[in-house]
């Protein structure tokens, strides 16, 4: 030991406005770099790519979609939470677990401030962690060509909700400064996670659609960030909410005799108080959503201006002659499209109602008393048959079913919708003239009766009973209109069709 | 007067760890002697402003350390080495200097400067940017010292500094804290009563919570002169005969 070469500067009345800024970033600097939580990052990388990223792949190249299991049912946040929580009460309990408390105490600095400095290098690792995972992921995607886009209220929801874990994990150690604090701390993060789940599950309304893993009326659209903008309602109710738990939590750790003078445990009963508030305000704005075509929306928080559909030159295309027009995220589907209803224009063509274009519109939220919104619909004059290709399964890896949906299925299943649509069934099974009808059509458009009552069973939005075979009435029917020369039937059709959609044919009446 | 301590306590539970302890100091090393169990911990936490007295009145650099504002005006002033020191294995030791440097408030423009003069005075300047997790018990119980020192304390309170470290380093130690004392009060606690000898200016000697002896090393050697106590040298049968005294004394009170 020596002798000072230079007395150091004393620490007298320092400047507090400028230094206060200065120490505190110097103090998060040293945080930063011996922070637990680049430690866990390697097991978190592994497992969101296991949990969250892997998974999504098996859906269609739509971010909606692809998004829907690691955004919309929190995914990402089920990764990383409990981790997160474990590291930070690691973190809250260091002074604790090392035997530094004493130390600490006696320095000048608020226990609670330097504390602040610790959670904060904690957040700001998982955070941009969290930001950096999804960013190489949402890279991946559109390197493999995902349209639409990314739905970044519900990436800031994960970042809040991280930030939460971390505060929650850090308020749990620095209460209870023992090694066991991260362990229980993990797993009061995992049950959190899994009651959210468990509950996002069950309930579609109310409170509960603030559990940031509750997907419900707000993700199973494909067509949010394509044809309108994600409505930003529920993720900031969200992040009011998980701000509030950080905000809480953090000023919990600020309430101890020995965090700091009276003033700043004042601060910190304040901010805790402030942080239930604003958790509890938003819980009551979830409780005052409201399903719309575009997603929940809370009146509080709803901006008119944020419904305007994204403009789009549309992809266009002919089948049988008839343009055919999609939305450019939907243009990798456009032969697809155009080949399945090819035949099926061709069936149609010159009969009264037949379409004079088809173009593709945006899927709803919305389901009416009779269902889902029909996938196909026909109307105006002349008549344009409107698509709602976001309500099917689309050719390639599908959104909700389990594996890759066959480019048949899809052709079948998109002139079944068409002639369901064409004989003015709507969104019920039709009447039995209409069943018959239709099943001719498809007979005509390729589909032999046969294969009709399977194609029922599992095209996506088909709103009518699944026969159990080729037989009955209806088939019967059907086989006798499909038997007719082409002229003949088509004659009969243009005829017939306006009474047919009115519901007015019976069985008997057809030829 | 930088420390003014007037018939402190501290309880806890039933049990009494000081029990009415009176002390005046001011710049200088002061040395504090006593057996295990006897209080001083707790008298220096006290001292240390991180737990407060039961009952009595501590004024430390001539402020109440009752009142959160002098108290943190204290804490800017003072350096604490507990006997236990904790340490986080994954910091450098100049990161933990820095650390502690930051925690004490010293200008973050000044703090390279301080943190790298302590270190060169506790003979670690070669460890610098070695983990703590690597260093041997006497560097560690240097970085400590390294972190106590780093806000050129008024107030130094060193709870068994010495341990761990070598006869080398024990002597370069002791011109350390005579050079320190030049501007501060320095209480040393130790075990080893050759660093009182050696350092100190003024002892006191603790025992069952109360200060049985207050004054200069030499009166303390005398105080053993022909009493027949233990000890291989004149100080340690001084300290010997001052605990047998006290003792007795007090099984008479009682």
């Amino acid at each position: 030991m020596t002798a000072a070469p230079a007395a150091p500067a004393r620490s007298r009345a320092p400047v507090i406005s400028r230094a206060v800024p200065l120490s505190a970033a110097r103090l998060l600097r040293v945080e930063l770099r011996r922070s637990a939580m680049p430690w866990i990052l390697p097991l978190i990388a592994a497992l969101f790519w296991f949990d969250s990223y892997r998974p999504s792949t098996g859906t269609a190249p739509l971010y909606p979609l692809r998004t829907f299991w690691n955004m919309g049912q929190g995914h990402t946040i089920i990764d990383f939470g409990p981790f997160v929580a474990a590291v930070a009460a690691w973190m809250g309990s260091r002074d604790g677990r090392r035997g530094l408390a004493d130390l600490v105490t006696a320095t000048a600095r608020p226990r609670w401030a330097a504390q602040l400095a610790t959670w904060a290098a904690t957040a700001i690792w998982a955070v941009a962690a969290y930001l950096a995972f999804v960013g190489v992921m949402f890279g991946v995607y559109a390197g493999q060509g995902v349209t639409g886009s990314p739905p970044w209220w519900w990436v800031a929801v994960g970042a809040a909700g991280v930030t939460a874990f971390s505060a929650a994990g850090f308020a749990v150690g620095a209460w209870w400064p023992s090694r066991f604090a991260a362990p229980v701390a993990a797993f009061g993060g995992f049950l959190a996670l899994a009651m959210s789940s468990q509950t996002g599950f069950k309930h579609a309304s109310g409170w509960s659609l603030i559990l940031p893993t509750n997907s419900n009326g707000t993700f199973q659209n494909s067509d949010s960030g394509i044809f309108y903008p994600w409505v930003p309602d529920l993720p900031i109710a969200r992040i009011m909410f998980l701000a509030g738990i950080a905000v809480a939590t953090l000023g919990l750790a600020g309430l101890p005799a020995r965090a700091g003078g009276q003033w700043l445990r004042r601060a910190a009963a304040a901010l805790t108080l402030a942080g239930v508030a604003i958790a509890g305000t938003a819980v009551g704005l979830a409780g005052t959503a409201t399903q719309s075509a575009q997603g929940m929306i809370i009146p509080a928080l709803h901006d008119a201006a944020s419904d305007a559909p994204i403009a789009y030159t549309p992809a266009c295309g002919r089948a049988a002659g008839t343009p055919v027009c999609v939305n450019p995220a939907y243009q990798r589907w456009l032969p697809a499209v155009t080949a399945a209803l090819a035949p099926a224009l061709t069936e149609v063509a010159g009969l009264p109602g037949a379409p004079a274009r088809a173009t593709q519109v945006a899927d709803s939220y919305v389901s009416g008393a009779a269902g889902p919104p029909q996938a196909l619909t026909i109307g105006g004059r002349p008549p344009v048959l409107r698509l709602s290709l976001g309500q099917l399964n689309l050719p390639g890896p599908c959104g909700f079913c389990s594996g890759a949906v066959a480019a048949k299925l899809f052709t079948g299943q998109l002139r079944l919708l068409f002639a369901h649509t064409f004989t003015g069934a709507g969104s019920g099974p039709g009447s039995p003239a209409q069943q018959a009808v239709q099943a001719a059509l498809l007979r005509g458009a390729g589909i032999s009766f046969a294969a009709q009552p399977l194609l029922m069973g599992t095209a996506e939005n088909y709103p009518g009973p699944q026969p159990d075979s080729a037989t009955g009435p209806v088939f019967a029917a059907a086989e006798r209109l499909a038997a007719l020369p082409a002229t003949a039937r088509h004659a009969w059709l243009a005829t017939h069709l306006t009474a047919l959609r009115a519901g007015r044919l019976t069985l008997g009446e057809l030829p | 007067m930088n420390v003014e301590i007037s018939d402190v306590t501290r309880r806890f539970g039933r049990t009494r760890a000081v029990a009415g302890v009176s002390l005046l100091t001011g710049p200088g090393v002061f040395g504090l002697l006593c057996p295990n169990g006897a209080g001083k911990t707790t008298l220096l936490r006290m001292m240390a402003t991180v737990i407060p007295p039961s009952s009595g009145e501590v004024r430390l650099l001539g402020r109440d350390p009752a009142g959160y504002g002098p108290r943190r005006e204290i804490r800017r002033r003072l350096g604490y080495l507990p006997q236990n020191l904790g340490y986080y294995p994954g910091f450098t030791v100049a990161e933990f200097v820095e650390f502690f440097a930051l925690l004490k408030e010293v200008p973050p423009g000044r703090v390279p400067h301080a943190v790298a003069t302590a270190i060169e005075r506790v003979d670690l300047g070669g460890r610098a940017k070695a983990k703590l997790r690597t260093l041997s018990g006497g560097m560690l119980r240097r970085a400590g010292i390294a972190q106590a020192i780093v806000n050129e304390p008024e107030l130094l309170l060193l709870d068994e500094p010495t341990a761990g470290l070598d006869p080398e380093q024990r002597v370069a130690f002791r011109a350390l804290l005579r050079e320190l004392s030049e501007r501060a009060t320095v209480i040393v606690s130790t075990h080893l009563v050759e660093d009182v000898g050696a350092a100190c200016s003024e002892v006191a000697v603790m025992d069952a919570g109360k200060i049985v002896f207050h004054g200069a090393p030499a009166a303390l050697t005398a105080s053993g002169e022909g009493s027949g106590a233990a000890g291989d040298s004149p100080l340690e049968r001084g300290y010997s005969a001052v605990l047998a005294n006290a003792r007795s004394a007090a099984a008479v009170a009682s």
